[in-house]
Order: structure tokens, then C-alpha cells, then sequence
């Protein structure tokens, strides 16, 4: 079931009406239950890999409680950590066997014939489950928590099982610790119509992003990346269509996602903060996708070493980080590419900040200037990261200002415009929440005890208006969002 | 009450009331005449693209025996200069780049059927998968470049096919705020403003050299992205869709009009050891829509493993290159050459 459809809407209503006239643990069942038709609206087997996954992470989060006792701490180690590894493997092997199975048996197999090699092909070309790399990655979040002691073992299946699959942000996240979404699972929520009605300018603000920004400019990138051989003005606009695209398009879903949450009386995180204002590679990672940025600082990075072991050992680890979170995001080489694209530019952003770096309260203009600056070379990542084909790739980037035509220069630039139009909302409310806030639309965490009927009067309209927009210029071209693929 | 709930209620209501603006703002514009839709079931009254006299002027010149229609796969595989050589006969293509089968089948009743062709003998659709029963809805003024002033049996069927689920819903948004009309004049008004910067002198022919040279067929490559969806076994259920598609009307239309029929299920990109995989679904589906078409009098062939087809023929996607063009045009007039007689 997808956000912006008039079936979400239904299912939204109905079990609202429901949820709020339910005691609390009856609310988790209905969350629980709500969750699983939602993931299975469109392919009813997708909940049993889900059940599988959560029981698991369940089973053994309980079993390293169960060898946790302070009397035989040290000697029920290794119990604890073949429970974790347990839990860590499940994981990983479902997330391998569906999204990377067939990807290694291709290279395998183009490896193999590279040296004259006849290897079996084998690959299965299953269709990737929605959202798995968000929720396995969640529960095994899980595990690893009991195992270091940041979470209690839960005794409540139910509880798990809601903290796992709780459906606004199951398919594409923000990726939510149990430290942080369990508590709220198990404490009773009361409902709050202010908070509702900050959460419903989310959602509206979401699907304007999403139906109105990501789609339209969506088309256009898709229009560029299906050239044999673009020119440069033309590849570079469709590149900023889609760095457009990629950002409208996960921040709305994270968006609704949370004004959904809210609803029901969730908060879950921020997972953008204006990421192309960002200051330099090591800001944006601060800002974009923040929810996983931070699982693979404290699962990957800090274990790791993080930035305690010197600085070569640091640039790998970093490296490392990199590589695998652009591994996360697909079975590509181009993934892959992109995370050492990102990577390389933090561990030499970092041999160059050795220096004091300037100071965030540095003047509008100056934050301007490394804003635009860090934003080209966010762009030279998306190309990466859209350019499935290598070939194809190195070919963009040998592309030359100087060998256009003038209609190649023409259609540049109307495209840079065409998409500047349309991406101008989310600009100009990213550059006040920014440099003159505060954030009116997306700040959700604390609304004000009584209304003041003018910002009530100005949501009321600028709902309105969005969803009037939505009307009329979303896209006649419904695309997917963009990291359900992931 | 209390006076936050109030506030969540102004809020929603504002979400509901201000579109009505759209109304006043219509109403405000002069903008271009508007008209009754083709489709009144699913469309409000709105301007619209006339139908291209010229294309079926141009198609009534030919005089074609037969004629290939399609979107790109059929224009990627058939050249109809080549095929009418090798059949002897006289072809023309009627091809238009993602366009649905709603498209193909306004294209064959208008441009076919009832455009006075004495000699037309036969007509040729190149589809993929399960596209023929699957693909129903069209965006607002996608036909309308070979739509009649009243198009009912298309009319009938969309508003068929959208009587499920929410359809009163849309169609009671669509009425009251009038959005489909703000669309019309709105859209060419947002796409046309950079055209105006970015060629001041002639911002028309900026838009045309777009989609005739830098957007052309020709220039395109991976159509991974932006091709249509591959299908998927949901979706495969033949007799379920059969009904609720416009094929029966292409079918008994072209019967009415003694219009024999081909239908080609193109081959999707081979892999290089052998042709693509397909599910049992979509194996079934084949099967179905196969003896369903032969039923009905049509000719049909499945393209799919065809040992002629193989990967150094394609040159993206379901796309082939321009050699591979040529070489699916002499084999297509080898192996369908009854067809043709």
C-alpha cells in the first residue's frame, strides 16, 4: 500500500477511529495487525519474511537475557554472542538471499568466464520484499542492543513485533532504534490534537514533495538517463533533476511517514535536515538519511574503531563505513562506487580539516558558497549513483562544456530551469528553516500548549494550497518512491 | 470544545475549502475555449489538442494494405519502407513513443477505420507482456491528437474500469474543484517559461527540437528507467482483465470492418546466454491471451525465444539497435508473409 493513494487514506481512517477507541495494549494489537495487511496489501507472502525475521531477532534478544545474569556474566559469554551472531546472520542471510544472491552469482559467473571458466548461472531473480533492508536492519538493531546492555530484553512478542512493523515507516524508514521506538511502544499514548494538526501539515507538505517535486522532476531525470549520449548541459540538468528527485522524494516519504506516526501518537526521527545546505561531506552525512547514517556510525564505524585509532586507521574505517552502506542501498557496483565516492571525500575533507574548521556561525554568504560547492559534488555522486552502467558513467564524465551544440545548451538549460520551478518550494523552505526559522513545517516535536489562531489560519492555508497544487500539477507519470528499491 | 481540536479542524477544513479556489481562478483566466471531453464519464469539460488531420491525411494518401501500430517496440523493430518492399504491399506506421493501448486503439478507429483506406487489408500490433490487457488509463489529452469529438465506446469502458474502489471519489474532486481545467492552462504555462529564457526567439521550436532531436527514439539508450514496468504475476490473471480492456473492442471492431488482425508479443532484452526468464504466471497468461486471440480470428506469435532474436540484436532495454532493426524487418517478412497475402 502506498502513501498517496485513496486505499491508504481508507485503511488510515478506519483503523484510527479504531486505535483511539481501543485500551492500550489493544491499540498494539491493532498496530501490529494494521501493519502486517499493510505490508501485505500488494504481496500477501512478503509479512511471513517479515514474522520470520522479527522472531528471530525475538528469540534470540531473549536468549542472551536469559545469559546475562550478573552471577555468570564472563562464563555465559560465549552463549551471548553465538545468540547474537545467530540473530546477525538471520539477517543478513535473508537481506543476502534476496537482494544479493543473484548479484554475486552474475559476478561469480562474469569472473569465472573472464578466465575461461564455464560457472553455472544460477541466479534466481527473486522480487526484492519492499523495505527489507530497513527492517532488518531495525531488528537486528534489536539484538545488538540487548547484547551491549543499551536495551532490556522485551518478554512481549507483541511489543517486538509492533516495534519491527509498525507500518508508517516499515517499507522506507527512518530506521528507528529500539531504544528509542520501543518505550513509546509500550508506554499508553493519549491523543493530541495539536500534535495531529502539526502532523497533518507533514503529510500534506510530503505529498506535495512527493506528487508535485519528486514526480514531475523525476520525469525529466528520467528523460536525460535514457539519452545513448546526452551532451553535457543536457546530463548535468537531468543529474540536478535527480538529485531534486532523490531528496524530494525519501524526505517526503520520511515526512509522511512521521506525520502519520504522529497520529497515532509516535514520534520518529527527523531523518533530513536541508542536506544541500550542507557545509561539506561531513554536514551532509550529518543531514541526509540521517537514520542510517547513524546506525552505521554506531554498528559499523565505532565497533570499527572509529576515529580513535590513528588517522590511517581512521580513513579505512571510514572507507569501510562507506563501502558498505553504498552496498546497502543496491547490488550494484554503482552503489558501491557512490559509498567510495562519499567516503573518499570525508577521509579527505578530513586530512584538510586538520585545521580549525570555520566556524558554523560563519556569514550567510560564506555558508552559501560551501553549500553550492558541496552540492556540485553531491551532484558528481548522483551521477554515480544513478549510472547503473560503468561504461556509460565514464563516459558522462568525459563529457565537455566546450563540445555542445546549441540546442544541446538550449535544452540544458531549460531543463535546469523547468526543474528550478519546480523544486522552488522546497528551496525556499529549506533556506528559511535554515538561515531565518523556525522550521514551520516539518518541527512536529513540540506544538505550542494552546493554538495561536494566526499560525492555525496560516496552516489551514497553506494545507489548502499544497494539496490544491497536488491537484493540478502532480504528475501525470506515477513513479515509485525511490528507495523502496532498496 | 476544546481549542486544539478546533485548530485540527481548521486545519483539515482548509484542506478541503481552499481548492475551491481553483474554481474562482478558472473562471477569472480566459484561457483557452474549453469543451466537453471525448470522455465525459472521466473528464471534465476542458481544452483540448485538436485531432492531427494531417497524420490522417497523410494515411489516407498512402492507401495502405496494412498498417503497424504500437509504440516504440514497434517503431525500434518495424520499418515500413522495408516490409512494404518485401511484402509487396503498401505499409504505414502508426507508432507513438509510450503510448497506451487506448492510443492504438483510437489510432486504428480513427485513423484506420474511418478514414476512408479502400484498400486496407490488415492491421499489426506489437505489444509487450501482459499490455493489452492491463494498460486502461490515460492521462488527460494523451488521445486527444486521434480523438473524435465523441469517443463512447472508450468513454464506456474507462468509466467501466473505474467504477471500483474510489472512482466517485475522484470523479466528485474532479467535479467540485475543477482542477483538470486549472491543469490545462496551467501546465503549457509552467513548461513554456523556461523555453522563453532559454530561446527567446523562437521558444516553440526549442520545445519541438526537444522531443524531435535531442529526445528522439534514436538518441534514447537503457530504457530500464523510464520503460514500463516489467509485469508482475499480479497482474497475469488473463481472463480476470480480458473484459475490463479494450482488446474485445479492437477485435470486434476491426471484424465489423473486415480488418484481419496481427498481434506480436515482442521479446523482452535476452539474456546473453538465452531469452529472458519468464514466470509460470506469465507463461499461462501468454497461453490464454494466444488462444483467446486465435478465437477471435487474429493472428498472434510470441516472439519470445526466438533463436533469430538474440542479445547483439538489442541495443537497451526491449529496444533494438538500427541494424537489428533492419534484420527483424526481413524476418518478420519471412515468417508472417501469409499475413501479408
Amino acid at each position: 500500500m502506498i502513501f498517496h493513494s485513496l486505499d491508504f487514506l481508507a485503511f488510515f481512517v478506519i483503523t484510527l477511529a479504531a486505535y483511539w477507541a481501543l485500551p492500550h495494549r489493544a491499540q498494539n494489537v491493532l498496530l501490529l495487525v494494521a501493519s502486517y495487511v499493510f505490508y501485505g496489501w500488494v504481496h500477501a507472502w512478503w509479512p511471513v519474511l517479515l514474522f520470520v525475521t522479527t522472531f528471530v531477532d525475538y528469540w534470540a534478544a531473549r536468549k542472551i537475557a536469559d545469559n546475562s545474569r550478573p552471577r555468570d556474566l564472563e562464563t555465559s559469554r560465549p552463549q551471548r554472542k553465538l545468540w547474537l551472531w545467530l540473530s546477525i546472520s538471520a539477517n543478513l542471510g535473508v537481506l543476502g538471499f534476496y537482494k544479493y544472491f543473484d548479484f554475486f552469482v552474475d559476478n561469480v559467473a562474469a569472473a569465472g568466464a573472464s578466465i575461461g571458466w564455464n560457472i553455472p548461472h544460477v541466479a534466481l531473480r527473486l522480487a526484492l520484499p519492499a523495505g527489507i533492508s530497513f527492517y532488518t536492519f531495525q531488528s537486528m538493531s534489536y539484538t545488538i542492543d540487548v547484547y551491549r546492555g543499551h536495551a532490556p530484553a522485551r518478554r512481549s512478542f507483541i511489543d517486538i513485533a509492533t516495534f519491527v512493523s509498525f507500518f508508517p515507516h516499515l517499507v522506507a524508514g527512518p530506521i528507528m532504534r529500539a531504544t528509542n521506538l520501543l518505550p513509546q511502544v509500550e508506554q499508553p499514548r493519549r491523543f493530541d490534537a495539536a500534535a495531529s494538526r502539526d502532523a497533518t501539515v507533514l503529510i500534506v507538505w510530503g505529498l506535495f514533495k512527493k506528487l508535485v517535486i519528486a514526480d514531475n522532476v523525476g520525469v525529466i531525470a528520467n528523460k536525460v538517463f535514457a539519452l545513448q549520449q546526452p551532451e553535457f548541459y543536457v546530463l548535468w540538468a537531468g543529474v540536478f533533476a535527480f538529485a531534486i528527485q532523490i531528496y524530494a522524494d525519501f524526505s517526503a516519504y520520511t515526512d509522511i511517514a512521521r506525520g502519520v506516526a504522529k497520529w497515532y501518537g509516535f514520534d520518529l526521527i527527523k531523518n533530513f535536515a536541508r542536506p544541500y545546505l550542507a557545509s561539506g561531506p561531513a554536514d551532509f552525512w550529518r543531514r541526509w538519511n540521517i537514520s542510517l547514517s547513524t546506525w552505521f556510525r554506531d554498528y559499523v564505524y565505532i565497533p570499527l574503531g572509529g576515529s580513535r585509532r590513528g588517522p590511517g586507521r581512521v580513513a579505512a574505517n571510514l572507507m569501510i563505513t562507506f563501502l558498505a552502506s553504498g552496498f546497502w542501498h543496491g547490488a550494484s557496483w554503482n552503489y558501491v562506487l557512490w559509498g567510495a565516492y562519499h567516503g573518499t571525500l570525508l577521509v579527505v575533507t578530513r586530512w584538510f580539516s586538520q585545521a580549525p574548521s570555520p566556524k558554523l556561525e560563519a556569514a550567510t554568504w560564506r555558508r552559501l558558497l560551501q553549500a553550492a560547492a558541496m552540492f556540485a559534488l553531491t551532484c558528481i555522486g548522483w551521477l554515480i549513483f544513478r549510472e547503473t552502467e560503468l561504461s556509460q558513467l565514464i563516459a558522462d564524465l568525459q563529457l565537455s562544456p566546450a563540445d555542445t551544440t546549441p540546442l544541446g545548451r538550449s535544452t540544458g538549460l531549460y531543463l535546469f530551469l523547468l526543474v528550478g520551478a519546480y523544486s522552488l518550494p522546497l528551496w525556499v523552505h529549506d533556506l528559511w528553516a535554515e538561515f531565518r526559522g523556525p522550521d514551520l513545517v516539518t518541527a512536529i516535536e513540540r506544538p505550542e500548549p494552546t493554538p495561536s489562531w494566526p499560525r492555525v489560519a496560516s496552516q489551514a492555508a497553506l494545507c489548502g494550497v499544497l494539496f490544491a497544487v497536488i491537484l493540478v500539477l502532480r504528475s501525470q507519470t506515477a513513479l515509485n518512491f525511490i528507495y523502496f528499491a532498496f | 470544545m476544546n481549542g486544539q481540536v478546533l485548530s485540527l479542524i481548521v486545519v483539515l477544513a482548509g484542506i478541503l475549502l481552499v481548492p475551491f479556489g481553483l474554481r474562482a481562478v478558472n473562471g477569472a483566466l480566459p484561457g483557452a475555449a474549453v469543451r466537453d471531453s471525448y470522455l465525459p464519464s472521466v473528464e471534465t469539460p476542458r481544452p483540448r489538442e485538436p485531432f492531427d488531420q494531417q497524420s490522417a491525411h497523410a494515411v489516407r494518401q498512402a492507401q495502405p494494405h496494412y498498417v503497424v501500430i504500437g509504440d516504440s517496440m514497434a517503431g525500434i523493430r518495424i520499418d515500413p519502407r522495408q516490409l512494404s518492399r518485401l511484402t509487396n504491399t503498401a505499409v504505414v506506421g502508426l507508432y507513438q513513443q509510450g503510448s497506451p493501448v487506448a492510443y492504438w486503439y483510437l489510432a486504428l478507429k480513427n485513423l484506420v477505420v474511418e478514414n476512408d483506406l479502400k484498400s486496407i487489408r490488415g492491421a499489426v500490433f506489437f505489444f509487450r507482456d501482459d499490455q493489452l490487457t492491463t494498460q486502461v488509463q490515460v492521462a488527460p489529452g494523451s488521445l486527444d491528437r486521434v480523438a473524435r469529438d465523441r469517443e463512447p465506446e472508450l468513454d464506456r469502458m474507462l468509466a467501466a474500469e473505474k467504477l471500483g474502489n474510489f472512482s466517485a471519489v475522484h470523479r466528485v474532486a474532479r467535479n467540485a474543484y475543477q482542477y483538470d481545467r486549472t491543469r490545462v492552462w496551467l501546465e503549457p504555462l509552467i513548461n513554456r517559461w523556461p523555453a522563453e529564457i532559454a530561446s527567446p526567439s523562437d521558444p516553440a521550436d526549442l520545445l519541438n527540437a526537444m522531443n524531435n532531436e535531442v529526445f528522439a527514439l534514436a538518441q534514447l539508450r537503457k530504457f530500464d528507467a523510464s520503460d514500463l514496468a516489467a509485469s508482475t504475476d499480479d497482474s497475469l490473471d488473463f481472463h480476470a482483465n480480458v473484459e475490463q480492456s479494450l482488446l474485445p473492442e479492437i477485435l470486434r471492431l476491426a471484424k465489423a470492418h473486415g480488418i484481419r488482425l496481427a498481434f506480436i508479443r515482442v521479446q523482452r532484452r535476452p539474456a546473453a546466454d538465452g531469452p529472458p526468464q519468464q514466470s509460470d504466471a506469465l507463461r499461462k497468461y501468454a497461453d490464454d491471451l494466444k488462444a483467446y486471440l486465435e478465437a477471435n480470428g487474429a493472428y498472434y506469435h510470441d516472439d519470445w525465444g526466438d533463436p533469430e532474436e538474440p542479445l547483439s540484436l538489442y541495443a537497451d532495454g526491449d529496444h533494438l539497435t538500427a541494424a537489428g532493426r533492419v534484420r527483424y524487418t526481413e524476418l518478420f517478412a519471412q515468417r508472417h508473409a501469409r499475413f501479408f497475402q
